[in-house]
């Protein structure tokens, strides 16, 4: 099997497994129990909080809180912030749960501001966004450190130097699900950052599981009450083998980070290259990339490409590739019942059938170049045999 | 609780039957007795014009929850065996409607009586009056009346000649004959909603239906698969001994998608579907098609669409759905539960083989000439010979 879908999830870490079922077998106790069996359940969590500050260099001005996952850490800032009245600001290209949970305020008169008209190239357009911020007095900026779908980055340095200076009102929120392990978070950010959200799933760590490092200061409410554990902004039981699990997955991506960006780049650059080559071998095949193709991993993100190839939709090529043991990423979908194509991929103005031609590789650590390599064969044969299929015009999409 | 019960099974249109009607007396008794496989110790008995099983209470519990998806019973009731004495009777009766009564609200029952043994010295209006008094006595105080037309409870006494029943509610069967009586067919499912309601009525009508599905794994994937499984499963509770046969489509929706006229595709699909429907009738032995068409209702359903369709067979197409609405079909599929199942969101056609303008009177003209323009026959029986046979029995029904 070939597995190129890691943006979407990725393979529990051996070591992080063992971790999990060693927790499994004796942290059984309620940690918010007084007694000792509790109180060592506390001491576990309490160590392995330290443990994950200290790898991602959180300073003590910032509360780490675990949540569900990714999902709940962005739900958990953005309400317990904004929500009802608050203005908070997004650029139109973050993952759902980002979006969606920003259009629900619409439902209180609270109408998010959507920067979309001034992103480039996936990225927010820092001259052309910051105004924007400040005369709408948003309180609020959400965007995703690295691009679910794109992989296009948004650079910390310079986003809170813009926006500290032009916009100083504007709290600064980003979505890290998909940049930890994959790029260098450097210490320096965290003042300039009032939240930021990580997924146990996405970094070969366990599912169920997520955090949100917030800055302290912030008046956080909480969106479920109960014991009032951590903080009282998020209340529940704590699972202590999860908790332990994501803090292993965090300190091994941190620990390999510098080894696994060059191993994704290499990938990454070889998969371009044969997309290239392959684009002049095989007759029609055009290849557009919709990620960056360079390599400065300041704008992009070492483990992602995405790429259109019309007329072929994507869907069907990635069902032919399964049938070829090879798993790949999707943001569009093909059906008679009209999901709409991906709104990343239109929202960076491709067209809507360049979105449903699409596919995105995204690489994790396991991969190899050999991979790759059977990929774009694979994918190649796949594109030459559905291609006379559809060939014809899709009036009825332009 | 585990005192003695008498099930009591009622049929109706076997009832109605004349010389034949051990025939299908025998078959519904085999398909109560394969339903209720796996329960030990029930004692079966074949009265004239029922059929009864003794057993204990908790387990004509089990029983009655099987029986519900028995087609040819009427209804059925668990019943209290009770010897043929007033008192005795009263007291169950008693009994009986204490179970139901609500503090300070009283209803409307009456006691109707059934007296096979016209040994017993009583008539059943008789025995009716006698019973009921003693219950009235009882529980006129707590607000019981008695109403023969308007009651809500009915006390009922079977008398037959070695022993007495007695029993308060009728659970309705789902009616019509026993599976198995009239034959097997095999019906198209597509994973809609109304091919599954099109073969529970024709299981209803005592046929064992076989199911086809026309597969296209390398443009959908798995899921449209694994949804017809799921709602053959559920639908082979009413029968047993179902078979899937999956057919790999993807062939022929290609060389029809490459040569024929877009306008006529999905009657050309549908045409090839009855074709290799036909044939694998005839090779399993099955005495006609089961379709979920209902007139109208897409494209392929108009009147001249169905000639054009039923004109490649020469067996029986069944369509009990013909003259149903949307909706009645809908409601229908809630209550034998494939709804659920069948709005499960997958795709059942590549949008690619769809044309944006599909004939609503195509010509059986153009249709053959169509037809001619690529070997469908060689890719019938290649996609015969690829067929696969799923049996029900041996999934467990989620």
């Amino acid at each position: 099997m070939i597995y190129l879908d890691n943006a979407a999830t990725t393979p529990m870490d051996p070591e992080v497994i063992q971790a999990i079922e060693e927790s499994m077998r004796l942290d059984f106790a309620n940690s918010g129990a007084v007694y000792r069996l509790g109180l060592d359940a506390k001491k576990r969590i309490e160590s392995a909080s330290e443990e994950i500050a200290e790898a991602l260099g959180v300073p003590a001005t910032h509360r780490l809180v675990f949540t569900s996952g990714g999902t709940e850490s962005n739900n958990l800032f953005i309400k317990g912030l904004c929500f009802p009245d608050k203005k908070a600001a997004y650029m139109g290209l973050e993952h759902p749960s980002v979006v969606e949970t920003l259009k629900y305020f619409e439902n209180f008169s609270n109408e998010p501001l959507c920067l979309l008209e001034a992103q480039k190239e996936g990225r927010l357009d820092l001259p052309r966004a910051i105004p924007l911020l400040k005369t709408n007095r948003a309180r609020l900026l959400c965007l995703s450190h690295v691009n679910n779908e794109l992989g296009t980055v948004h650079d910390p340095v310079n986003l809170i130097a813009a926006v500290r200076s032009g916009s100083p009102q504007t709290r600064i929120f980003l979505d890290g699900v998909q940049a930890v392990g994959k790029l260098v978070l450097s210490p320096d950010i965290w003042p300039g950052l009032s939240g930021y959200s990580i997924s146990g799933h996405k970094i070969n760590g366990p599912k169920g599981i997520g955090l949100l490092v917030y800055d302290s200061r912030v008046d956080l409410k909480p969106q479920m009450h109960g014991g009032k554990q951590q903080f009282g902004v998020r209340s529940g039981t704590l699972p202590v083998p999860l908790i332990l699990g994501l803090a292993k997955a965090i300190q091994l991506a941190v620990e390999r980070v510098q080894e696994t960006q060059l191993h994704l780049k290499k990938l990454r650059c070889h998969l371009i290259d044969g997309l290239q080559a392959l684009s002049e071998r095989v007759p029609h095949l055009n290849i557009r990339f919709n990620s960056l193709a360079g390599d400065d991993v300041s704008r992009q993100s070492p483990s992602i490409v995405n790429f259109s190839f019309l007329p072929v939709e994507g869907e069907v090529l990635l069902h032919h590739l399964e049938e070829k043991n090879i798993y790949v990423g999707l943001g569009s979908a093909c059906s008679a019942h009209s999901k709409e194509p991906s709104k990343i991929l239109t929202g960076i103005g491709r067209t809507k059938a360049e979105a449903r031609c699409s596919l995105r590789i995204s690489f994790g650590r396991q991969n190899t170049i050999e991979e790759v390599d059977r990929f774009l064969g694979e994918f190649g044969d796949a594109y030459e045999h559905l291609y006379p299929t559809f060939r014809m015009k899709r009036t009825a999409e332009k | 609780m585990n005192e003695a019960r008498t099930l009591l099974i009622r049929y109706d249109e076997i009832g109605l039957k004349g010389r034949n009607r051990k025939f299908f007396e025998n078959c519904l008794l085999d398909n109560i007795k394969k339903a209720l496989q796996g329960l030990e110790g029930l004692r079966f008995r074949v009265p004239r014009g029922r059929i009864v099983i003794d057993t204990t209470a908790e387990l004509a519990e089990e029983c009655s929850k099987c029986l519900a998806f028995v087609p040819g019973i009427a209804s059925f009731s668990i019943g209290y065996p009770v010897n043929p004495d007033f008192e005795e009777m009263a007291a169950l009766g008693i009994q009986r409607l204490e179970t139901r009564m609500e503090a300070g609200k009283g209803f409307k029952f009456c006691v109707r009586t059934q007296r096979n043994n016209k040994l017993f010295p009583k008539t059943s209006p008789e025995i009716n009056f006698e019973v009921g008094s003693r219950i009235m006595a009882a529980l006129s105080d707590k607000g019981l009346t008695v109403s023969l037309n308007e009651a809500e409870v009915v006390i009922e006494i079977e008398m037959g000649q070695k022993e007495t029943v007695l029993f308060d509610h009728r659970i309705p069967g789902i009616r019509g004959l026993p599976v198995g009586c009239s034959g097997e067919v095999l019906s198209l499912l597509s994973g809609g909603i109304d091919s599954p309601v099109a073969s529970f009525y024709m299981m209803r009508r005592g046929c064992r239906v076989h199911f086809i599905f026309f597969d296209n794994q390398p443009f959908l994937g798995r899921g449209g698969h694994d949804k017809v499984l799921k709602l053959g499963k559920i639908l082979n509770r009413y029968q047993s001994r179902g078979r899937i046969y999956v057919v790999p489509f993807q062939d022929i929706q290609v060389a029809i998608r490459g040569h024929c006229s877009p306008e006529n595709r999905v009657v050309l699909y549908r045409r090839m579907m009855y074709r290799i429907g036909e044939a694998m009738a005839e090779k399993i032995k099955c005495l006609g098609l089961v379709t979920g068409e209902s007139l109208g209702q897409v494209a392929s359903q108009t009147l001249e669409n169905l000639a054009a369709v039923s004109s490649v067979v020469t067996t029986s197409v069944f369509r009990p759905l013909i003259g149903l609405d949307k909706q009645y079909i809908i409601a229908e599929a809630k209550k034998i539960a494939t709804y659920p199942i069948s709005i499960e969101q997958h795709p059942d056609c590549c949008s690619v083989f769809m044309p944006s303008r599909p004939a609503t009177r195509s010509k059986k003209k153009k249709l053959e000439r169509d037809e001619s323009s690529f070997p469908w026959k060689d890719l019938m029986q290649e996609a015969m010979d690829k067929t696969e046979v799923v049996k029900l029995d041996s999934q467990v029904a989620e």
